[in-house]
């Protein structure tokens, strides 16, 4: 069977003023596998995962195609819409806030004339959170973001990223300044949304952890694409030493 | 504030006519300020809707001239002059990046001048005004009570419901507590805060409409003194200047606090001077409630 790529990025670009971000990228995803993307700091992951959901244009002359088609006016709010979610680096939440409305950012169940459906939305969020394990009974769908702690916030951005039927889930080092159980937590959610038949990119400064999740490694390096390949029988060590390689060769 | 009042001048603040000459000019600062909430809310500030009274309330009673006095035709015309000076704030703080503080301080400035210069020292007068049923719909009595009242109310219901229950309300809230989530989770911060501006001019359309109903004159400078007790308004009513919080219910009270203090202060017997020295000990000491308040809510 002739696997087709969910999602296909055709010479991405990106400059911050005089700062050459992202050069060239050409990248395919496919449906229902993991992509761990590596690299050192500055390299352009983030920039890259922004660019995928939306919230970054790309320089002109790249092309983003969706299940085959070329997208054309390429925004967060259409990139959601398409099965694109993402939970972002700094959570994306919005404090003062309580939980459902977070969870329904950007999103929000309405009726016909906009008005929000409140109760349906905070079923859904009560619902979400006993599935994604709170064990804190603390929290109603009604408290606001504020109150939560680091783990707890990411937990809600988690929640949001799986709450609507999305076939690519981006998460951009979800799992900085959390417990180790909830680590562990992380890793295990990746799994099964890979078992829902969803595809994952999944940042991660910690090399072990990239390489645990991954069936595929995407590297990157000072903006340029300089590894994409499948895991296979490479070991750990293997990988984290082509990750010291290839940042030491940068620096020539 | 009100005990003190009915306790110096127990015949003026017992006397229904006190209340009615409240609510005379309540619905004009609520209606303003519940604007002004949606504005803040979204982390934003507008301090050009004096002018953009006065200059939609000039529109509506120049188009009342040149239409034959068709009031329908005028508060069209109105509506779209104060809609389109919000999109001009918004165009200068959202696409340009302005800061909405500065920015809205010179539109002010700006409009006020350009008023002056379309009015030259006119004050318009519309006699034909006192009979007509229009009057008697929008600014008539039923019984003590005045229509504007009931109007002015029944905007806040809309606008609160909006507010709080929403989509746009909702992404109100958003823009002005962490833009930068709104927009990665597909929020339209700009947009939203565009129609926040916007609000505030068809909101003064309707406040000039109704004070020229209600006097059946129409005067360049109507939107002095309407500054500073809108913005006490809101933030007496416990909307803090930071964004992302808000409340309709509490502006609404603070509307009715301001033009307590206005017209209590003149009715106690003392000098009008001392209506800032009110606004000021309210203010500061609504400050300190709401900390109490927020203290107690947060433990």
């Amino acid at each position: 069977m002739e696997r087709k790529p969910l999602i296909e990025l055709v010479g991405v670009e990106k400059t911050f003023g005089r700062v050459q971000a992202l050069t060239n990228i050409n990248l395919k995803l496919y449906e229902g596998e993991i992509v761990s993307l590596v690299g050192d700091n500055g390299a352009g992951k983030t920039t890259l995962t922004k660019i995928i959901s939306g919230t970054e244009k790309a320089d002109p002359g790249a092309k983003i195609i969706l299940r085959g088609e070329e997208q054309k006016n390429w925004g967060a709010a259409k990139a959601r819409k398409l099965g694109i979610e993402t939970v972002h680096q700094n959570r994306a939440l919005s404090e003062q806030q309580s939980i459902y409305a977070n969870v329904f950012m950007g999103r929000e169940l309405t009726n016909r004339f906009g008005f929000v459906k409140r109760k349906e939305q905070i079923a859904q969020t009560e619902a979400l959170m006993r599935k994604i394990g709170y064990t804190s009974k603390v929290w109603t769908p009604n408290s606001p973001v504020l109150k939560l702690s680091g783990g707890e916030r990411q937990g809600v951005a988690i929640s949001r990223a799986i709450l609507f039927d999305s076939s690519l889930v981006m998460l951009d080092e979800p799992t900085t300044a959390m417990a180790l159980s909830e680590q562990a937590e992380v890793i295990e959610f990746i799994h099964d949304l890979k078992k829902q038949g969803r595809s994952v990119i999944f940042i991660s400064h910690n090399p072990w952890d990239a390489h645990a999740v991954a069936d595929r490694f995407v590297i990157l390096d000072r903006g340029r694409l300089v590894f994409d390949g499948p895991k296979g029988n490479m070991k750990a060590d293997e990988f984290i030493n082509m990750l010291r390689d290839i940042a030491r060769e940068g620096t020539i | 504030m009100m005990s003190v009042f009915i306790y110096f001048a127990p015949s003026v603040f017992l006397n229904i006519g006190m209340f009615t000459a409240v609510f005379l000019s309540l619905p004009l600062y609520m209606i303003m300020g519940l604007a002004l909430v949606f504005v803040t809310v979204s982390g934003e500030i507008d301090l050009s809707f004096p002018s953009i009274l006065a200059l939609t309330g000039l529109i509506f009673s120049l188009t009342l001239k040149a239409t034959d006095f068709n009031f329908w035709l005028a508060f069209l015309a109105s509506l779209i002059t104060g809609g389109a000076c919000g999109l001009f704030n918004g165009f200068l703080v959202t696409k340009l990046g302005f800061s909405s503080l500065i920015t809205t301080l010179g539109v002010n400035f700006m409009f006020a001048g350009i008023t002056q210069v379309l009015n030259q020292g006119q004050v318009r007068q519309f006699p034909e005004f006192d009979e007509s049923p229009i009057r008697a719909a929008v600014v008539g009595r039923w019984g003590p009570i005045p229509a504007q009242l009931l109007w002015g109310l029944a905007i806040a219901l809309i606008l609160g419901l909006i507010f709080n229950r929403h989509r746009f309300g909702i992404h109100v809230h958003i823009a002005g507590d962490n833009p930068e989530a709104g927009r990665a989770m597909g929020v339209n911060v700009s947009r939203v805060k565009v129609y926040c501006f916007v609000l505030v001019g068809i909101c003064c359309s309707i406040t000039s409409t109704i004070s020229i109903l209600i006097n059946s004159t129409y005067y360049s400078t109507m939107g002095e003194g309407y500054l500073l007790p809108v913005l006490a308004a809101v933030f007496v009513g416990g909307t803090p200047v930071t964004g992302g919080k808000g409340t309709i219910a509490g502006l609404v009270i603070g509307a009715t606090t301001v033009v307590f203090i206005n017209t209590g202060v003149i009715a106690v017997g003392l000098d009008g001077y001392f209506t800032g020295l009110g606004f000021g000990l309210v203010i500061i000491l609504s400050l300190l409630g709401h900390r109490a308040l927020s203290g107690r809510l947060s433990r």
